[in-house]
């Protein structure tokens, strides 16, 4: 479908989004900044972007904002690795044992649609506050996407291709890793796209709940204490991370794979 | 997108197969289906009678049959009712506000470049962003109780409402566009006719993902700041280790989850099912 003119048009067109897109933001936060010139300004209940940026500042410089990040991103790496790896094998072998499929579907699809937060406090109140808690809700979160996907890419395979492999004395294994983990690649890149947003939650309801450090705990703690400028500093931060996070794996899907992004 | 990709993967298959074959290996489906989670909650239940089990840990520890006895009871004695209809309450309110700026944002985004433009940041920065770190945020503002949950699950609801409309908009078929304003159309005419026929089946899956969102958003309001619903119950009850409600709780949660988004899967089927057909009679 992209033919000759529609590329250059849409590279054209990026560059207006890329400054349209630049002038809403900055406007957006000038107009923050304005309005207090007009209204009154509480700093209990709101703050204005030199605010933020002082308080990001100072978080800087004392080192609490790295502290409460690498604390948060230890148990998100892990409990993220975890559902990769159990999560892309059990999710391709759903897809290419139609039976077993059959069978882990409706189980899958159950503990997909639930809210798994809601166990949460049970987990926090079974594997403790800090890194085992933390990790298995990231991993109880993030897996079911790479289980979905990894199915579907599998049943998106061209049949004739297995065949193909069959035909000329291929085994099961090498079904697998010649022709299903290629073909799987870019569903499991959507998949970490997905799976990335409810790790974050997973880390962040860890750390609202019962944590002493954290990015999540950092933001609770200065909710409570009224410190809108760091809370909002944090929340920042966090969005710049996620926003970072799932940019950057829509680009390598871009990059990769780029003939999924044909239409 | 991988939404959009299953859904056509089951509309292939459905097709495709004899009725024969197709009505058996649906019944093959649904009883292998149901005997694994058959066979999973005898494992659990038999589980205490196999392995020893710690006097600590058994404080954690239910059987599907105490759970199951205490939904029973919650259910019987209507001690439900009130809790499950704040959180109802929560969830109906947000998703119809949702439903209501997400669906004009995402025609406006998909009809006016500058305004996508524009917006994109945003959109993207808040659809990437857990919504739940703004609960603190938004405790402080609106106060513990129904208005920041409501907030929270409207903020999760709106963006896949809005970016599927968006998408669906978008998506219209530009020869169509065309042959209507050749006829003399106006833009409400090229919307009615054919971006608003078209995107239907986005929207229906944008409305999907939302129910999920926003079952997620009542839930962690009401885990973190909130004064009833039954996510407070379940709360209460995992610090005095009632561990059977906070599973009665999930169940709740999970079954109404899937009831709702099993509905709106029917009307997904019931939108998409001209597509195929239309495709054949041109």
């Amino acid at each position: 479908m992209a033919t000759q003119p529609s590329v250059l048009s849409g590279f054209i067109g990026r560059h207006r989004t890329v400054v349209l897109g630049g002038a809403a933001v900055a406007l957006f936060f000038a107009a923050w900044q304005a309005i207090f010139l007009v209204l009154p300004f509480n700093p209990l209940f709101i703050t204005k972007p030199s605010l933020i940026a002082a308080g990001l500042l100072d978080l800087v410089e004392s080192g609490d904002l790295f502290h409460d990040l690498a604390v948060s991103a230890v148990p998100f790496f892990l409990g993220l690795f975890g559902a990769v790896v159990i999560g892309v094998p059990v999710g391709m072998v759903m897809g290419r044992r139609v039976r077993i499929g059959y069978a882990l579907d409706p189980l899958m699809t159950v503990f997909y649609a639930s809210p798994l937060v809601a166990l949460a406090p049970l987990l926090v109140i079974f594997f403790g506050v800090g890194l085992p808690g933390k990790t298995i809700i990231v991993f109880s979160l993030a897996v079911f996407p790479f289980v979905f996907n990894a199915c579907a890419g599998v049943r998106a395979v061209d049949h004739l291709l297995v065949n193909v492999v069959r035909s000329l004395g291929g085994r099961e294994r090498d079904v697998y890793l010649k022709i299903l983990l290629p073909s799987v690649l870019p569903y499991i890149i959507a998949g970490a796209r997905i799976a990335v947003g409810r790790a974050l939650i997973g880390v962040l309801v860890g750390e609202f709940f019962a944590a002493s450090e954290g990015i999540g705990y950092a933001i609770t703690r200065f909710a409570d204490i009224f410190a809108v400028d760091r809370m909002f500093a944090c929340i920042l931060t966090v969005m710049v991370i996620a926003i970072a996070l799932t940019e950057g794996i829509r680009w390598a899907e871009r990059t990769a794979f780029p003939w999924r992004f044909g239409q | 997108m991988a939404e959009m990709q299953t859904l056509d993967l089951e509309l292939g298959a459905t097709s495709g197969t004899l009725p024969a074959t197709a009505s058996r290996q649906r019944i093959e489906s649904i009883a292998l289906g149901t005997a694994a989670i058959a066979l999973l909650l005898l494992i659990w239940e038999l589980a205490p009678h196999f392995l020893p089990i710690k006097a600590g840990t058994r404080l954690f520890f239910t059987v599907p049959s105490r759970i199951f006895a205490t939904l029973w009871e919650m259910f019987s004695t209507g001690s439900i009712w009130a809790p499950l209809g704040v959180s109802a309450a929560a969830f109906a309110i947000g998703l119809a506000l949702a439903i209501a700026a997400g669906l004009p944002l995402g025609i406006l985004l998909g009809r006016s470049k500058t305004m996508n433009a524009m917006l994109d940041p945003f959109v993207t920065a808040f659809n990437a962003t857990p919504r739940l770190v703004f609960l603190p945020l938004l405790m402080l503002w609106l106060g513990i109780g129904m208005w920041s949950k409501i907030a929270i699950v409207f903020l999760g609801a709106v963006f896949p409402l809005l970016i599927n409309t968006h998408e669906g908009v978008r998506n219209a078929d530009k020869v169509l566009i065309n042959v209507v304003r050749s006829f003399g159309a106006s833009e409400w005419d090229v919307a009615r006719l054919v971006i608003l026929p078209n995107s239907l089946p986005f929207i229906v899956v944008g409305v999907r993902l939302a129910i999920g969102r926003a079952i997620l958003g009542v839930v962690v309001a009401e885990f973190f700041g909130a004064q009833d619903g039954l996510g407070v119950v379940m709360v209460r009850a995992a610090s005095s280790f009632n561990v059977d409600i906070v599973f009665a709780g999930l169940i709740i949660f999970a079954g109404l989850s899937l009831i709702m988004t099993g509905l709106v899967r029917l009307l997904e089927e019931r939108t998409s099912r001209w597509r195929p057909q239309r495709a054949a009679n041109e």
